[in-house]
């Protein structure tokens, strides 16, 4: 049973953020594919809801050849799933988002609510870190802004405080020799990650590694950076045996939790699996890159 | 096959209530809303085994909008059962007066006139119970210390059964090989598109109706008025929609129980409808099993003996547990002739949801263990895996000894079919592989523990003025097509077109009583019902079409796509429509009704009718992770005569998923007897996504005993695809599965033992 509650329909951003600071016993919804399950599960039981779907002036992608890629917090996972450009300039994006539950759900769902919701499992965390995305947020007094892998700070909770919006998503220009991999393992295509890893590569030109980034998905309480792998490949001419290595480390600094459907050993193995997968999905296309 | 030119039957139909579902004008039990009814909810037990002091519903009764809150005490305390006829099997008392035996058990239920409210007013029930020690493993239960279940019951021993044939010492006194295997077969929730639910309506006259889903209105008929105290003719079940039963639908579940005892004390319809997560933790389960299997064989391939053991999770009560214990013990020896064959199964109580039949009725158990050790067997010896199962396979006419008569079988050519499909895969790349698992089904159980004094199956036709049909039947429709089915079938026989049949099942007021949906008998038994009683009505048409056209006797007159005419000579004849109305005018103005009946005689211990099937499973395994991806199912597909192509071919798909879901994705995991994913995040099914491509190939047979040589379809092909998986993951990288679901740190752990195998040599 969901219990009663008003329902909060603002009309733009500003009205939002006003209603949103009125309200103490207030939520946040956008679609409801977190939400509402929670809510349902009487974990949550907030007075007001507050929903900010109808508020356009977040939905919107942006892209610029030296600002990067602008995403608006009530854009749609399908929206990014299916725009031209960020197949063009980040296709690693679009591979997640198909991957991302149901298309129901990617109809509705939004990549604000997403990030905003801050389940360690969820996809798009890991691929926005491991592209070194930055995000906005703010209040009815201003705005601020977090590298992403920053902004989680717990299961479910972020940086955000009571009154914040998630206001957008920048992912910054890629480098030129650039290469990006998402995995997750799970036993149903559209389940969440039992575990996950996303790997992004970039290049010096004399093919050594200029910067890598290792971010594990469900192996921790928020998306996990593997700092220590990350530091390992860097200024390196990148081969298998490093990849393995990486994979290693990766397993060992994971802190995933067992449950039902995979034991904790099981995780960390896999956990390293992908890690090894992803670092050289994601360097074979760095060398490939113009 | 000497009756090969339909016009209906062997053509794809679409289901005669296709149209009301898709469009939303199905009404199923959760649809039905009756003037003053109330909402019932059910107070469950949060302990696997405890005694019940007290049950304080008072605070319940006061509260605001509560009209009614029963316990054991205010029903008749009858332990109720489907094996009737074997008072020891009635053994559940739905509202129990002295103890619970497993989480979820019902102890209360209240009627309010929301739903909300009685859902509130259940936590101000005030149950005091003695929490008892509890044992949930059936290998656990049978130890002389455990905890006792039901009392009397030595060794928590719930039922037995012995099968043997053959002087089996001997015949493994000649196996050249012999190899012994303890297999690990995990439970499986039925996850029915329609939890369970039930509106019961019972009037000052003294008349109890109950909408409800069920696979058999009869059964639940019976078992309503039993343990109500009243006539069964004073109980109508009214199922005009069932979404889904799998098996799971033809005990006396709680919400029919529950909302009938509150309607009685009321006089008002009551409305119980589970949540998924109640049907997830007590609507019972396919049955986990555990399985010793001894197989001897000569070197040449014949199978010489089997020898096997069972003992099941019969979990807290029997329900169809005890059939599901003697089927998963002869499917066990299928498809196969063996010369001497033993098998002992043990039922075992634990304090855990009851376990019951689904899909496959213990084969899919009974064939993962087999079929799996076969191929063992003929990798140890270097022996075919298809020539060791053609070389020992069922054959028409074979007898198996004291059980059962194969008077069709297509099990060769099966074989035949998928020996050639694998072949002509080639080589497959590294970590593939393709599994086979061959197998059987029953076309309808023979057995009666209900204790019916009807037939297994009845129908009535009556033919209107017009010349359209009213074709009444007790079969249950319950979303696998059956309705459908009986409408070609009627089509077929009388000579009319679809359009003509009216089916009315799913009442037990209009309808005759008929065993209802399980064991895969409806086709067969209800379908042979239909066409006596079509027949019989056609009998009496061609009567005064014979008087009408005036012809010599030695003709024969057929009526076929609604012409009456001369079998020798198609063009000389009538309008079916004329006839009917001259007929009619003949009869004093009465319609023509036709009745037919089926009751299977002198049909051995099981079945009338065997199906037989090969599968192959083509998977890939990823060794690291140990994910699997299955790429095709492929099945060769021994039904007799199809019925409805079109109909089998979503029965096959239907099977094909849920049997994969078992073999690789469903498991119910409990923690001291708690079920840990009651919900449909963390229960695992097929998908859409997930689906692969199952193609079939249909053999032609003729079944002497089914209505146009039809048999069993759509159960049967739940019972090899865990086998056969196992065999594919066996093939692509060498390891045995040994227990149910194949999960990928099954698979992990099955590599390692593996590499420490081969490291020790």
């Amino acid at each position: 049973m969901i219990n009663d509650f008003h329902y909060l329909k603002p009309a733009s951003l500003k009205e939002a953020l006003a209603m949103y600071a009125q309200y103490d016993d207030c939520k946040v919804i956008c679609g409801g594919q977190s939400l509402l399950i929670v809510m349902r599960q009487g974990m949550l039981a907030p007075e007001y809801l507050l929903d900010i779907k109808h508020v356009k002036e977040l939905r919107y992608i942006k892209f610029d050849d030296k600002d990067g890629l602008r995403i608006g917090a009530t854009t749609t996972h399908r929206e990014i799933e299916k725009s031209a450009v960020i197949a063009r300039k980040y296709p690693v994006l679009v591979a997640m988002e198909g991957k991302l539950a149901s298309i129901q759900t990617r109809n509705w769902g939004t990549i604000g609510g997403n990030i905003a919701h801050a389940d360690p499992a969820g996809d798009p965390g890991p691929v926005l870190i491991a592209l070194k995305a930055e995000i906005k947020f703010g209040n009815a007094d201003g705005e601020k802004t977090a590298p992403l892998d920053e902004f989680f700070v717990d299961y479910f909770e972020t940086k955000m405080e009571h009154g914040d919006l998630v206001l957008e998503i920048h992912v910054p220009a890629p480098d030129a020799k650039f290469g990006c991999a998402y995995q997750k393992f799970n036993l149903l295509g559209s389940d969440m990650g039992i575990v996950a890893a996303a790997a992004s590569v970039a290049l010096n030109a004399d093919g050594t590694c200029k910067e890598a980034r290792i971010v594990l998905g469900n192996a921790g309480p928020t998306p996990l950076r593997v700092t220590k792998a990350e530091d390992l490949l860097k200024g390196k001419k990148l081969d298998d045996k490093l990849f393995a290595e990486a994979g290693q480390i990766a397993s060992e600094e994971s802190q995933p939790v067992a449950d039902i459907h995979a034991s904790e050993e099981h995780r960390r193995h896999v956990l390293g699996v992908l890690t090894k997968r992803m670092l050289k999905k994601a360097f074979e296309q760095a060398q490939k890159a113009a | 096959m000497s009756h090969k030119n339909f016009s209906v039957i062997n053509t794809p139909v679409h289901n005669i209530d296709g149209i009301a579902k898709v469009t939303g004008r199905a009404t199923y039990a959760f649809d039905v809303t009756l003037p003053g009814m109330l909402y019932g909810k059910i107070l469950r037990s949060p302990h696997p085994h405890a005694k019940i002091i007290n049950i304080d519903t008072s605070k319940a009764l006061e509260f605001p909008g509560v009209r009614a809150v029963v316990t054991g005490k205010d029903t008749l305390g009858i332990k109720q059962g489907i094996w009737r006829r074997y008072e020891e099997l009635c053994d559940e008392q739905i509202l129990p007066l002295e103890k619970v035996r497993y989480i979820g058990e019902p102890v209360a239920a209240v009627a309010a006139v929301t739903e909300e409210i009685a859902e509130m007013a259940l936590d101000l029930i005030d149950v005091e119970y003695e929490v008892l020690p509890a044992v949930y493993e059936p290998m656990e239960a049978i130890k002389k210390e455990a905890p006792t279940i039901h009392e009397g019951v030595e060794r928590n021993i719930n039922v037995t059964r012995h099968i043997e044939w053959g002087d089996v010492d001997d015949a493994f006194e000649d196996a050249d090989y012999i190899r012994e295997d303890w297999f690990k077969c995990s439970g499986q929730h039925h996850m029915c598109m329609e939890t369970r639910g039930a509106v019961s309506s019972f009037t000052p006259e003294g008349k109890l109706t109950v909408y409800t889903g069920t696979q058999s209105a009869y059964y639940h008929q019976g078992l309503l008025a039993g343990v109500l105290g009243l006539r069964e003719g004073d109980v109508r079940i009214i199922a005009p929609y069932t979404g889904g039963g799998f098996g799971g639908k033809f005990e006396l579940d709680a919400a029919q129980f529950c909302s009938a005892v509150l309607s009685m004390k009321l006089n008002k319809p009551v409305k119980i409808v589970f949540t998924r997560e109640e049907d997830f933790i007590a609507s019972k389960r396919r049955t986990p099993m555990f399985y010793y299997v001894r197989t001897g064989i000569k070197k040449d391939g014949t199978f010489c003996a089997r020898e096997s053991r069972m003992f099941s999770n019969g979990g807290a009560y029997t329900g169809m547990g005890a059939t599901a214990l003697y089927l998963t013990g002869f499917f066990h020896s299928f498809p196969y002739k063996w010369r001497g064959y033993r098998y002992d199964g043990y039922r075992v109580y634990t304090n855990t949801m009851p376990s019951t039949s689904m899909r496959g009725f213990g084969a899919p158990q009974a064939m993962f263990c087999s079929e799996q050790q076969i191929d063992w067997i003929c990798a140890d010896m270097g022996l075919d895996p298809f020539e060791v199962r053609r070389k020992n396979g069922h054959t028409e006419g074979y007898e198996v000894p004291g059980q059962a008569f194969i008077a069709s079988c297509g099990l060769e050519q099966c074989i035949n079919e998928i020996e050639k499909w694998v072949k002509d895969k080639g080589k497959l790349p590294a970590n593939r592989g393709i599994g086979i698992s061959s197998c059987g089904f029953m076309s309808g159980g023979i057995f009666n523990w209900f204790d019916s004094p009807y037939s297994f199956s009845s129908a009535v036709i009556t033919i209107n003025v017009d010349g359209t049909v009213e074709l009444h039947v007790g079969c249950q429709d319950i979303g696998q097509g059956s309705n459908t089915t009986m409408a070609i079938i009627a089509a077929e026989t009388l000579g009319v077109k679809m359009e003509d049949i009216k089916v009315h099942s799913g009442d037990t007021d209009h309808c005759p009583a008929d065993l209802g949906a399980w064991g895969s008998r409806q086709t067969l038994m209800t379908g042979n019902a239909v066409k006596m009683a079509c027949e019989d009505a056609k009998k009496q048409l061609l009567e005064f079409a014979y008087a009408e056209m005036g012809i010599n006797i030695v003709y024969d007159l057929d009526i076929k796509d609604r012409w009456v005419h001369i079998v020798a000579r198609p063009e000389r004849g009538m309008k079916y429509e004329e006839l009917v109305k001259k007929a009619l005018r003949g009869k004093d103005g009465q319609r023509i009704v036709g009745r037919g009946y089926y009751t299977p005689h002198r049909k051995g211990m099981i079945s009338p009718a065997y199906s037989y099937m090969m599968q192959a499973v083509d998977a890939e395994i990823d060794p690291e992770t140990g994910k699997i991806t299955v790429h095709e199912v492929m099945t060769a597909h021994d039904c007799g005569q199809p019925i409805n192509t079109l109909g089998l071919i979503g029965q096959l798909e239907g099977a094909a998923s849920m049997a994969l879901g078992y073999a690789y994705l469903e498991d119910m995991p409990f923690e001291d007897g708690k079920m840990m994913n009651p919900n449909l995040v963390d229960y695992k099914i097929i998908k859409a996504p997930e689906m692969p491509h199952t193609p079939i190939i249909e053999i032609d047979t003729y079944e002497p005993e089914g209505p146009y040589g039809a048999k069993e379809a759509g159960e049967g092909l739940t019972n090899p695809t865990a086998a056969a998986l196992g065999n594919a993951v066996f093939n692509a990288l060498g390891i045995k599965m040994k227990e149910l679901p194949i999960t990928p740190e099954r698979i992990r752990k099955a590599l390692k033992e593996k590499k420490e195998e081969e490291a020790k040599k």
